[in-house]
């Protein structure tokens, strides 16, 4: 609750302070905002007493640990996202306050994500962090592509709100209830029209896969990807992804899971789809981040096992692990690709040809962010995939190998930026220039990689 | 003890490869130096009874079951000896290259060793993956660097390879570590542990062993290589630079052994009576096949890339066929074949460095001008091929001895391997050494001081240890007995 209300005054504050047009103190306020709301939220989880938690404002929210834990994840990708903003947001000149507004404004829409109780709030959550995210996407003006990735984001976007309200209404018309938890009594003690509570089901998870950009539904991804200004997708990719699967988390670990055998074979069969199908199309992408919107799918694919282990112990941990060392893996792979995309005016591939000898340094954070996302050891996706596969492991075992044949499948896509970077030999590759603001986030990433490593542990025992 | 052995490299390798020193090389060679020191005096401690004190125990993930622990048997020490007696000689045959961005180099060689060490010593299941997979990462880099030819591919090619075989091991891995424990117990309490013993306490259905055995089997085929999974094995040994070569084939496919005498075998015991005949045929073929081609091959460095496929498929049946003999012969094989490939990579390395090319038919007459190569390259060679009295003969018996034991056919088989191996192996000694020079090879200079001292040192390791192959045997005798004992089939 604290983090939220930080936050929200915070974006109060700096819509004002836009007027001002002074770069550097807009960005200051932004961090500061993020860093209070994140220092809170760490307080509140370590040495806060949940147990006996009430649910705020008339059973809407309850802050409990998961909601805490996920807060902490989404703070610390947009705390590093934001240290990326003073030079990733040069373009923007009039607008800049209105942007660090749009996006703690949608912050507020995540924490919500992960705090509620009443499907209400999910609803509202999930259109204030929405909304925010089609007006940023378009925040290139004067670009066709981000013009056409606000338009084809809100149009699939506003279907999914469609779907998922639908799907709501159906939900509360079989068992009378907004409430998650009398949803669950409801269910449990077998008191609904079965045929009404499926398809309501069936529709929240069809407007839910919409936000996660699940395969089927996942068409609007690489092109909203590849058209939004570069921050403004790696945000997508890391914060939105992981306020989609926090909140889906809940809703079916805490509403719905004695339907379980009912929506369990189907999204079993979305994950397969989605894993095999962003990955094979990932390995044809010349375009970096095309690439990593297809990487970013097939992410989703995998966390999409962490929905099917509801009931097993450690699946909530596993997935809070896995979305913070893949949004961490990602964030520091964006700041590397800002830098050599935007100086050299390139954004496929062969921007990176021969990137080691110019820069060892950025390159060494690629290679480690590649093989973080591709899940290899040691690095701290690797914590990640272990924990989601072996969770899901007991009541999934085909989908688990599928998952590992997938894994290896990725290998071929992440290993060409790295292909690129050190064994192809280029002469004319430019050094880039590097602002204090990408040392320090590529620095506190790896730092953040290398704890994960060393104790994966005490983020995953955290819920 | 057995921390040292892992932190002493690890460290020096962050340490070459962030501060990017001037004397990387020198730093290197004296870290390998080091690490030897320690290991040498681990063995001391382990022969006077006291290997107990060797280990090392933490809680890594404790909510989770898994640690952080490392011990040193017999078996893992005597791998542990050969991955750091080879280091040092590894490091100090890399110095006449002139590799470019040469702390990268030598900072993923500390790497490589550190994690190897780290593979032997583990004790529990995700370490033993972590450390498995962690070796796979420097020498790729190294492979696709300094590689030759069209390295981007084909390693590549080895590291997919690899990768989905031991992510086949860690389903297996994973299958097991879910049936540890007590199943009665709270939901409070650690269920599930990774530990080794309690792994191997585990009790599998017949159908489940068979699926655990065989996702162990393709990790462990894959890097050995076992026939048909060797695909990838020729053209990287090819490819890569000598020194990746030395550290693939002496020391990295050993992992592959030490992982089915360790893990598949005493892990999933009730699948061995239903797979080890396939997979002792597999490797039976693995050793015709590749004597075969090495038979026909004019490429000096592809002809040592399939011998070691033959060696290894023999050390493989030894494995499997589980008897005394056939898994002391593996041990002592494995030792030796490690010095004996090193060695003969090296001498390939240095014709090539001389000749510019690596095809046995543009070599000849180099004796006339190398005596001293002649001779340290014929003792190698005569270790390779197994003439008693050099350290290949007693592995070789032992391990024909324990296939025998399994199945005569199969022994039978499987002993063609001594035939191949002195037919192709004097046939390449001849070509090279032997016969008319050429313009190439009239002007063939001898070893120099630093050369000399990396073949001296693996000759004398193959005189020496072919008279004194006890040395070896009693390493490991306890612990062999141990791991037998402790499979009941």
């Amino acid at each position: 609750m604290k983090a939220l209300l930080i936050l929200f005054f915070t974006a109060i504050a700096i819509l004002f302070a836009g007027l001002s047009k002074n770069r550097k103190s807009l960005q200051t306020i932004a961090l500061v905002g993020n860093i209070l709301a994140l220092l809170a939220t760490g307080l509140d989880l370590v040495w806060g007493d949940t147990t006996g938690l009430n649910e705020h404002y008339a059973t809407m929210f309850r802050f409990d640990q998961f909601a805490l834990a996920f807060t902490a994840v989404v703070l610390t990708s947009s705390l590093l996202l934001m240290g990326l903003s003073g030079w990733g947001f040069r373009a923007l000149s009039d607008t800049l306050g209105d942007n660090y507004g749009l996006i703690l404004f949608s912050l507020c829409g995540a924490l919500c994500m992960f705090s509620f109780t009443n499907m209400v709030m999910l609803f509202l959550g999930i259109e204030i962090l929405s909304i925010p995210m089609y007006v940023m996407a378009g925040s290139r003006r004067d670009e066709p592509a981000s013009n056409e990735a606000a338009l084809k984001y809100f149009l699939m976007g506003a279907f999914a709100t469609g779907f998922l309200l639908f799907g709501i209404t159906l939900v509360y018309g079989a068992t009378a209830s907004f409430d998650l938890q009398v949803i669950a009594r409801s269910i449990a003690e077998g008191k609904h029209s079965l045929g009404m509570l499926h398809m309501g089901i069936l529709l929240m998870l069809v407007g839910l896969s919409f936000k996660v950009s699940a395969v089927p539904f996942h068409f609007w991804a690489p092109d909203v990807y590849t058209g939004s200004p570069n921050l403004v997708t790696a945000f997508m990719s890391t914060v939105v992804k992981t306020a989609g699967f926090a909140a889906m988390y809940r809703l079916f670990s805490s509403a719905f899971v004695d339907a379980g055998d009912f929506w369990g074979v189907t999204v079993a069969a979305l994950a397969a789809l989605t894993m095999t199908l962003a990955n094979v199309t990932a390995i044809f992408q010349t375009n970096f981040k095309r690439m990593m919107a297809y990487s970013s799918i097939s992410h989703a694919g995998y966390l999409l096992l962490a929905i099917l282990a509801i009931g097993q112990a450690g699946s909530a941990g596993a997935l809070l692990l896995y979305t913070l060392s893949y949004s961490i893996a990602t964030i520091c792979a964006f700041a590397v690709y800002i830098l050599v995309a935007e100086q050299n005016n390139n954004e496929s591939m062969d921007a990176f040809n021969g990137f080691s000898k110019k820069e060892p340094f950025l390159a060494a954070v690629m290679v480690i962010s590649m093989l973080s996302l591709a899940g290899i050891p040691p690095t701290a996706g690797f914590f990640g995939k272990y924990f989601l596969f072996s969770v899901a492991f007991e009541k999934y075992p085909w989908l688990i190998g599928l998952a590992v044949i997938n894994s290896a499948i990725s290998i071929y896509y992440y290993f060409k930026v790295i292909i690129a970077m050190y064994f192809v030999r280029s002469e004319d590759q430019p050094s880039v220039l590097t602002p204090v603001g990408f040392k320090w986030v590529v620095a506190g990433g790896l730092v953040l990689i290398a704890l994960l490593t060393i104790v994966p542990g005490s983020i995953y025992g955290l819920i | 003890m057995s921390l040292l052995l892992l932190l002493i490299p690890l460290i020096a390798a962050g340490f070459v490869l962030v501060a990017r020193p001037r004397s990387g090389r020198q730093i290197a060679l004296l870290i390998t130096l080091a690490n030897l020191a320690v290991t040498a005096y681990a063995v001391f401690a382990f022969q006077g009874g006291g290997g107990d004190a060797l280990a090392f125990h933490t809680p890594w993930v404790p909510n989770a079951g898994i640690s952080f622990s490392l011990s040193l048997d017999g078996i893992s020490l005597l791998l542990v000896v050969l991955t750091n007696v080879l280091a040092p000689i590894i490091v100090l045959s890399s110095f006449g290259r002139g590799y470019d961005h040469e702390n990268r180099y030598y900072g993923l060689v500390l790497l490589m060793i550190g994690a190897l060490n780290g593979v032997f010593m583990a004790q529990d299941g995700l370490l033993f993956y972590v450390f498995y997979e962690l070796a796979l990462i420097p020498i790729y880099f190294i492979c696709a660097i300094w590689g030759g030819q069209d390295r981007i591919r084909v390693t590549l090619k080895f590291f997919i390879y690899t990768f989905i075989g031991s992510l086949f091991m860690l389903m297996s891995l994973i299958y097991i570590y879910l049936q540890t424990g007590d199943p009665m117990a709270g939901p409070d309490v650690v269920r599930h542990s990774f530990l080794w013993k309690d792994l191997l306490a585990v009790q599998l259905s017949p159908e489940a062993a068979w699926w655990v055995m065989l996702g162990f089997f393709v990790a462990f085929a894959v890097k050995m290589p076992v026939f048909p999974f060797h695909t990838w094995q020729p053209d990287t040994y090819t490819t890569a630079p000598t020194g990746g070569t030395m550290l693939l084939s002496g020391i990295m496919l050993k992992m592959g052994v030490y992982g089915m005498i360790r893990w598949m075998i005493p892990l999933a015991p009730e699948a061995l009576h239903t797979w080890s005949l396939y997979f002792i045929t597999l490797s039976v073929i693995g050793i015709v096949y590749a004597s075969i081609i090495a038979v026909k091959q004019s490429d000096f460095k592809r002809l040592i890339a399939y011998s070691s496929i033959a060696h290894v498929g023999l050390i493989a049946a030894g494995v499997l066929s589980w008897n005394k003999s056939g898994v002391q012969g593996s041990m002592i094989q494995m030792f030796n074949h490690g010095i004996n490939v090193v060695g003969l990579f090296f001498v390939a390395d240095l014709i090539e460095r001389r000749l510019g090319t690596r095809s046995l038919s543009e070599m000849g007459g180099i004796a006339k001008n190398a005596p001293r190569l002649a001779t340290l390259f014929m003792i190698i060679m005569l270790g390779s091929v197994a003439v008693p009295l050099t350290n290949g003969f007693p592995g070789e018996f032992l391990l024909l001895n324990g296939v025998w034991n399994y199945n005569a056919w199969m022994g039978a088989v499987a002993g063609l391997t001594i035939i191949f191996g002195a037919v192709y192996m004097m046939r390449a000694y001849g070509l090279a050494m032997f016969g008319e020079t050429n313009d190439a090879t009239a002007q063939f200079a001898d070893l120099d001081t630093r050369e000399l001292t990396v073949l001296g040192i693996l000759a004398v390791l193959v005189i020496v240890l072919g008279f004194f192959p006890q040395t070896i045997l009693s390493i490991t005798d306890q612990s062999v007995n141990a791991i037998l004992g402790s499979v009941q089939i």
